[in-house]
């Protein structure tokens, strides 16, 4: 009772806008209440659950997604155990289940809605599935901390190792699937994980060759950059739907998805570049200094002391930097006509059974659910290995 | 002030011969855009001997040490480090730069790496050490510092006493023929100053070579073999510290003692 006076009636005026501002709010929240559960029909991603997240897809070769998420799973799980306690006492039991509640409950939620919605065997067998391997990826883990022989194997062998076989499984996709029959959210995830992996490279190979001192590296990195950070890249994804051919000859011509990608990981890859030279510019001139007294060339003065405090520094934006291109993605949909979750979410509030009525509410609110869980994922994460790696900084 | 005076000071100071010098400037000039740092400086270093520099701020005592490793570059005049002169060639500077240690003023450890990965970072990286040994040295010389139990703490988590001595075990882990200390102890708490000056101390009795410009006057007189005092950019006075605090000969030397003592 004290707090509820102390801070939301500690005056007339405080009291008003408590009033006002809770009003507002209850009147919200019983607006999505009614719309989730009362007036919302939601038959119409049911029916059509399979096509939003994956789109025309051959079912015989569904596994092969199921087993990329799988070996996912098992990979973040197995990878991102490894790191040890140092100096705090370990956390009791029941932190570590809330802890994996706040980073993973809202993904599991999203997952068991997705179940109840497609309700069939198969996709709780594949939750069971994907849980399972988790569990093992967790478990190799914790394998390598106890079992001596395992912990010898350095972090160089052991990281690639493990992540062999997701690679795999994504490289198999993409070479049996026909990428014309790919759809949905899967587009949307695809593109987005590979051109992060491409562009983050990219960026910071830029980002070097900008503050290389070497005139026409320096000066081919600025141009670049500069003449992909003046485009939009709408324009940039629109042009690469016609302008490719010029490049390529027209019996190569590249699908819609490879488009895509070429267009997102150049242009990531600008701002990457710039995010990190501000990074680098972070780092004092005593850094610099103490290294070449101790001897160091400039290659490892830049990859054992500039580059990883610079990384470190700039992880917020560059976070920032991946999310929005996730979200970018529905840009492909309109501009290359790549068949994304947004593009499917338009398209079946035009199917026979439920043309003309409204549900468009339904399907924005559907995608916009899977676009902001996966968003919210990332930032969590990266405050996460923001607090990590702050072990040390001045 | 001619600059004979100042020749005439080392050769007079220094009973060693030209050969016997490990670091030897002649006629260094630098300039920052219209201000001159060093006119035409001449200066020398004995093997084993201690040299402090002393002088007002601005006075061209920092531009002088950080010329020998470049750090600086001299726009005239030669420098020869242990016979080696500092040309424009990248490989006599990275020769010249692993037999010189520096410890700078803000200490600069790497924060992003454990007190024993600063320390073995030199001879691992450079000298090409199996990890293992370069470690092993790491640790000795944390031990000669008096922080062996730091070790796999991390820069912030030290005092600033704590993380001098953590930089001068790193610059020692090199091996270097020569240490250059940049005002070692102006950036710390009163009370952290002789734990650092201490360890100098002890540096000087085992024999190291080493230039150290500081306004520590009490620890220049017990350690320094010849004291330099500087002012805009020349070397105006050299000698024995009973020579230079209690006898000094130049007007320009006796203001500046009479302003710090």
């Amino acid at each position: 009772m004290t707090w509820v006076r102390r801070n939301l009636f500690r005056s007339v005026g405080d009291s008003l806008l408590t009033l006002v501002f809770g009003a507002l709010a209850l009147y919200v929240l019983w607006g999505v209440i009614e719309f989730v559960f009362i007036t919302g029909r939601w038959e119409i991603i049911q029916v059509n659950l399979k096509l939003l997240l994956v789109g025309r897809f051959p079912e015989e070769l569904l596994w092969l997604v199921s087993g990329s998420l799988m070996a996912l799973g098992f990979w973040v799980a197995a990878a991102g155990g490894v790191a040890k306690h140092t100096s705090e006492k370990p956390p009791s039991v029941g932190a570590k289940i809330w802890n994996g509640i706040q980073r993973f409950g809202l993904l599991a939620g999203v997952g068991i809605l997705l179940i109840v919605l497609s309700a069939d065997w198969d996709s709780v067998a594949l939750g069971a599935l994907i849980v399972a391997a988790i569990v093992a990826g967790r478990l190799v883990a914790l394998a390598r901390n106890k079992i001596g022989a395992l912990s010898r194997i350095p972090g160089w062998v052991w990281q690639p190792l493990l992540a062999v076989a997701p690679i795999t499984l994504i490289a198999l996709t993409l070479s049996q699937a026909s990428i014309d029959l790919w759809g949905g959210f899967l587009i949307n995830f695809y593109i987005a994980i590979i051109s992060i992996f491409l562009s983050f490279p990219l960026g910071v190979l830029l980002a070097l060759g900008r503050k290389s001192t070497l005139p026409i590296i320096r000066l081919i990195s600025t141009t670049y950059i500069e003449l992909i950070r003046g485009a939009p890249l709408f324009v940039l994804l629109l042009l690469a739907g016609v302008a490719l051919e010029f490049f390529v000859p027209p019996d190569l011509s590249p699908g819609s998805i490879f488009r895509a990608v070429t267009v997102f990981t150049l242009f990531t890859a600008a701002y990457v570049a710039e995010v990190v030279r501000g990074g680098l510019q972070s780092i004092s001139r005593g850094q610099t200094e103490a290294g070449k007294a101790l001897g160091l060339s400039t290659t490892k003065l830049t990859a054992l002391i500039t580059l990883p405090q610079a990384l470190r520094n700039v992880i917020p934006a560059q976070i920032g930097q991946f999310i929005s291109l996730f979200k970018d993605t529905t840009l492909a949909g309109v501009a290359l006509n790549v068949v994304d979750l947004l593009n499917v979410g338009t398209a079946v509030t035009k199917q026979d059974d439920f043309l003309g009525q409204g549900l468009i509410y339904e399907a924005l609110a559907f995608v916009g659910l899977l676009f902001w869980v996966g968003a919210y994922f990332m930032s969590r994460e990266s405050q996460r290995l923001e607090k990590r790696l702050g072990v040390g900084l001045r | 002030m001619s600059k004979d005076v100042f020749t005439d000071a080392t050769i007079m100071s220094g009973d060693r011969s030209d050969d016997d010098a490990i670091v030897v400037m002649d006629n260094v000039y630098k300039r920052f855009k219209d201000f001159e740092a060093l006119k035409k400086v001449n200066f020398k270093v004995g093997r084993q001997e201690v040299v402090v520099v002393i002088g007002p701020s601005g006075s061209g005592k920092s531009t002088l040490i950080r010329c020998i490793n470049r750090l600086e570059e001299h726009d005239d005049g030669r420098i020869f480090v242990d016979g080696t002169e500092l040309t424009q060639d990248i490989r006599n500077i990275q020769e010249i730069r692993k037999e010189t240690g520096m410890v700078f003023q803000n200490f600069n450890l790497f924060p992003h790496l454990s007190i024993l990965t600063n320390v073995a970072m030199g001879p691992r990286q450079v000298r090409r050490m199996p990890k293992a040994t370069a470690e092993a040295l790491a640790l000795e010389l944390l031990t000669r510092v008096k922080i062996p139990e730091q070790a796999d703490k991390y820069p912030s988590q030290l005092s600033g006493g704590q993380q001098q001595r953590v930089a001068i075990a790193r610059a020692l882990a090199m091996k270097p023929k020569v240490m250059l200390f940049d005002e070692p102890t102006s950036a710390l708490d009163p009370e952290m100053i002789n734990e650092v000056l201490d360890v100098i101390k002890e540096l000087a009795r085992d024999g190291m070579t080493m230039v150290v410009v500081t306004h520590e006057m009490g620890f220049a007189r017990e350690v320094a073999d010849r004291v330099v005092f500087m002012a805009d950019g020349e070397i105006v006075e050299v000698g024995t510290p009973e020579q230079l605090f209690d006898h000094p000969k130049e007007e320009r030397t006796k203001q500046f003692l009479s302003q710090i003592l």
